[in-house]
């Protein structure tokens, strides 16, 4: 235990060393954001508020900004947290793993919860008038639409969905689950055997005999058409609950089941070869917006 | 009654108006209605979800139980960032008039700073472990205890190779005639035949079994997510 | 008054159309001839919102002229009364057919269709000599077929339900991954750790969610009568909702109802790789002896079954994303392949009307094998005898009309 101290000591002394030498000995340095003023509105005469935008370090009104320069190392500290965690759980992921959970917990609630559902598709419904003069001006253009009074139902609902949290009535709750999982039974019922059920079945109406435009046997297309259905229905034996896999049934379940492992095979290679490109991404981040070794896109020192 | 029965009459009353929207033409906003609804409702079950989080974090720290200091963390973070969100700190509108209408992420807020540092480094790094995760799962893959697992593993290892150059490349004296043992054209009949075939079985099993529960849940045989008649 | 309105309105087009045309064409040479013969109706199976329209080509849209003298048309669509007109759509050369879906119902409408040609040069329009109106139609004629099979799945469900009830037929093949259920509780007993149970990605609005939690119900009645801790961690708060209301309703059927923690069933966060982060975290650190997926996964499959792989726990996964089912069966001890997910709560109730329902499934795959197989042969028999046209016939009305 002892040793693995000193090894990890040692490897985060020269990590240190090597942040620092490279900020204060290099030419370029490392790990800084810079940003410029513009107008909010250019166009306007009178509204002569100012935001900051990201600009290169090159841009001549570019200036050194403080929040997003920290922001850069605390992303880099999150990235190498997180990467951490295949070594082992570690007291640095830990961090990260809580800092994760609650901040986007909170996002997805802000977000998709109050500003992308609550405003716009409940609130702006029942009082367009002062959601539009509030918050979305653009719902008062050309005029403000009535009232939907239609979405007092969700709202309703919602009330019950939120007696949950009382210390007593919380089965009220049931209410509106039983209203979500009711109309999706219904949806998903008939959408997935109008898109699954029915169209894979006609999808895989092919002719087991391709007959070439010379009137020959086209063996090679018969081959490949007779083994797709044939897998198909193997497939479906398979997924047989009544029937005991012994038999006829059972060796073409047995069929099934290889069929079912060269799809699984196939899914596999796919997910691998798309993987090693996310990692590409948080490398590019570490040495590229981070530590500036390299600068690909020629953002910082041109190409 | 109102526990457990009335709430099966509302899954049973609705799922039989939407699947009769399907046939009928009028109703079938319907469906379009009720997927609004269901965003307003996911949106604010989120208040019973944070409040759980925000409860569950709470106790644990007030009573000092193992891990406590990382539970603070999240509550702060959480706090922070609901609190910048629904307050849109730091958002500069477009219109002066309007100092509510701004993005609620526009770049220089608050809450877009706790994205772009916070929020995305660390969901990105979480899906770029993937790529180690995926090689450990290669590698057991390796260790092909039957004949199922082999099977995989060299449908896995066909197509890798069939759609690189490598691959190409390694069976490129395969004379024209018998293109079909390449490995691109291995490739070609796994993912044209064994693939297709083996995922149409899958999504028709998969529509069977959805038709089936969503009846089960219609006809009130399967209520276990409703609860019990007790409170 | 608005007949007379109509009709100044129409006399004012006409006089002004030609003046205007004389004012933009360069010569009386380069008139463009009008598309002809529009007709409209209203489009069937729809509540009355949509009408199709259909015409003859311009003589002047021929693909062989180059330059091309019509480069598309457009639609105009005003009330009877010849007020509220707009323009509907720009179509391509070559186009005769348009379907307007954004008619109100009850109103009657004109349309116009324009042959435009290069140098914004229009043809006189091709007028409609009545209005039309949309009709509803209260039954969509068109889903006849796609009613009968529903009808027949779910009668099939409906129908082994009650003969299974009858008590003839209960037999249904073990699955080995849900007989490992309750070895798996037992062993977390033993143990003295916990089962861990993740209901998968999506909300309540997922079938496959409804699945998993069904399974949920079953997994914990098992863990509370072998007096196993079982954690479930959402990311949805419908779904923690649902759970918590599944497990409490276990425990009390297992007549223990005080070990009921609902602590133990919580929400962590909507965001999927967070959801993972603290659920990795969790495994490493709390090493429950037994690990349930059952619901809808993505890419944090392989995450999750690989972390608890490598803690050494028995691990039964199903889920309707083929995509991760590989990942599923490399790492976990037993695997619920698709359909078998959506079998497994009727499996594990052992109960008569949930096993009928797994007959009913079976004879719903003996249908579309049934299905597959004529159709096959029905394309086979078309290929080989290419002038029989009673094959290519029936081979038509069964991929275009009952398998539509």
């Amino acid at each position: 235990m002892k040793r693995e101290t000193i090894i990890w000591t040692v490897l985060f002394v020269a990590g240190g060393l090597f942040l620092v030498v490279r900020g204060t000995q290099s030419d370029h340095g490392l790990g800084r954001q810079y940003v410029k003023q513009v107008r909010v509105n250019p166009q306007s005469a009178t509204d002569l508020r100012v935001k900051f935008k990201e600009a290169p370090p090159t841009d001549r009104q570019a200036q050194l900004s403080i929040p997003r320069t920290v922001g850069l190392w605390v992303a880099a500290f999150f990235t190498l947290a997180i990467l951490s965690f295949l070594y082992r759980d570690n007291i640095f992921y830990k961090i990260a793993e809580s800092v994760m959970v609650g901040v986007s917990a909170a996002w997805y609630m802000v977000t998709a919860g109050f500003w992308e559902a609550i405003i716009p598709k409940l609130l702006a419904n029942l009082a367009p008038e002062t959601i539009g003069s509030w918050a979305l001006p653009d719902l008062l253009k050309p005029k403000p639409p009535d009232p939907k009074l239609l979405s007092l139902v969700p709202l309703v609902l919602g009330i019950m969905l939120l007696c949950r949290l009382l210390p007593r009535g919380g089965w009220i709750g049931r209410w509106p689950l039983a209203f979500i999982v009711g109309v999706f039974a219904g949806i998903r019922m008939i959408g997935f055997l109008e898109a699954d059920f029915v169209s894979q079945i006609r999808s895989s109406i092919i002719p087991l005999v391709v007959m070439t435009d010379a009137g020959r046997v086209n063996l090679w297309a018969s081959l490949r058409n007779t083994g797709l259905v044939f897998g198909v229905l193997a497939c479906l034996a398979y997924f047989f609950f009544s029937v005991e896999h012994r038999g006829l049934v059972g060796r073409l379940a047995r069929v099934g089941v290889w069929y079912l492992m060269i799809t699984f095979g196939a899914s596999f290679a796919f997910t691998v070869m798309g993987r090693i490109a996310l990692l590409a991404g948080r490398i590019t981040f570490l040495f590229d917006d981070w530590l500036w070794l390299i600068d690909p896109a020629g953002k910082r020192w041109g190409p | 009654m109102l526990k457990s029965t009335f709430p099966w009459l509302i899954v049973a009353v609705t799922g039989c108006v939407m699947i009769a929207a399907f046939f009928v033409p009028p109703l079938a906003e319907w469906k379009n209605e009720a997927g609004a609804w269901f965003e307003i409702l996911a949106a604010m079950a989120f208040v019973v979800g944070g409040a759980n989080l925000f409860a569950q974090h709470l106790k644990k720290i007030s009573a000092r139980r193992a891990g406590w200091g990382y539970s603070a963390v999240t509550l702060f973070s959480f706090v922070v960032t609901l609190v910048v969100g629904l307050f849109k700190v730091g958002v500069i509108g477009e219109d002066p008039n309007y100092p509510w209408a701004g993005h609620y992420q526009a770049e220089g807020s608050a809450l877009w700073w706790l994205y772009q540092f916070a929020y995305q480094p660390l969901i990105g790094t979480m899906f770029a472990l993937l790529a180690f995760y995926v090689a450990s799962a290669a590698f057991r893959a390796f260790r092909a205890k039957n004949t199922e697992a082999t099977m995989l593993l060299t449908a896995a290892f066909i197509v890798l190779l069939g759609r690189t150059y490598a691959g190409t490349w390694l069976t490129s004296a395969v004379p024209d005639d018998y293109s079909a043992l390449t490995f691109p054209g291995m490739t070609a009949i796994i993912l044209g035949v064994f693939n297709t075939a083996g995922q149409r079985a899958i999504m028709i099993g998969i529509a069977l079994g959805v038709a089936a529960t969503s009846l089960k849940v219609l006809l009130g045989v399967d209520r276990s997510y409703l609860g019990s008649d007790g409170d | 008054m608005i007949s007379v309105m109509a009709v100044v309105l129409c006399l004012l087009t006409l006089c002004t159309r030609p003046i205007l045309a004389q004012d933009t064409a360069a010569a009386p040479t380069d008139a463009i001839a009008p598309p002809s013969k529009l007709i409209a109706k209203d489009h069937d199976n729809d509540a009355g919102t949509a009408i199709d329209l259909e015409w003859t080509l311009s003589p002047d849209d021929q693909p062989q002229r180059k330059p091309r003298v019509v480069v598309g048309y457009q639609v105009f669509r005003s009330l009877a009364d010849g007020m509220e007109r707009v323009s509907l759509e720009s179509l391509t050369p070559g186009t005769v057919k348009f379907t307007d879906r954004s008619c109100k119902y009850g109103a009657a409408y004109l349309y116009e269709v324009v042959a435009v040609g290069s140098g914004n040069r229009d043809s006189e329009p091709a007028r409609l000599a009545q209005p039309v109106r949309a009709v509803r139609q209260w039954f969509d004629a068109s889903r006849v077929w796609f009613g009968v099979i529903v009808l027949i799945v779910c009668g099939c469900v409906i129908g082994f339900t009650e003969i299974v009830k009858a008590g003839r037929g209960t037999h249904v093949r073990a699955i080995a991954g849900l007989k490992a259920i309750e070895e798996a509780a037992g062993r977390a007993t033993e143990m003295g750790r916990p089962c861990l149970f993740v209901p998968g990605l999506r909300d309540m609005n997922e079938i496959s969610t409804v699945a998993g939690i069904n399974v949920l119900s079953h997994v914990a009645r098992i863990a509370a009568e072998y007096d196993a801790t079982i954690e479930v961690p959402t990311c949805r708060s419908l779904v923690m909702t649902a759970a918590r209301e599944t497990v409490q309703a276990a425990y009390i059927a297992a007549g223990r109802p005080e070990a009921f923690n609902d602590d133990r069933i919580s929400y962590i966060t909507d965001e999927q790789f967070a959801y993972v982060a603290w659920m990795t975290g969790y495994m490493v650190r709390e090493k429950p002896a037994a690990c349930f997926y059952m619901g809808t996964f993505f890419a944090e499959s392989l995450i999750l079954a690989e972390t608890g792989n490598s803690i050494g726990a028995i691990q039964i996964a199903g889920t309707s994303q083929a995509a991760q089912l590989p990942f599923f069966v490399a790492a976990c001890d037993y695997t619920l392949i698709g359909e078998e997910l959506f079998a497994a709560s009727a499996y594990l109730s052992g109960e008569p009307q949930q096993l009928g329902s797994l007959k009913g499934q079976d004879a719903g795959k003996a249908l579309a094998a049934a299905l597959l197989i004529a159709g096959c042969l029905l394309a086979t028999e078309t290929s080989l005898l290419p002038k029989t046209t009673q094959f290519a016939q029936a081979l038509d009305y069964l991929t275009n009309s009952i398998l539509r």
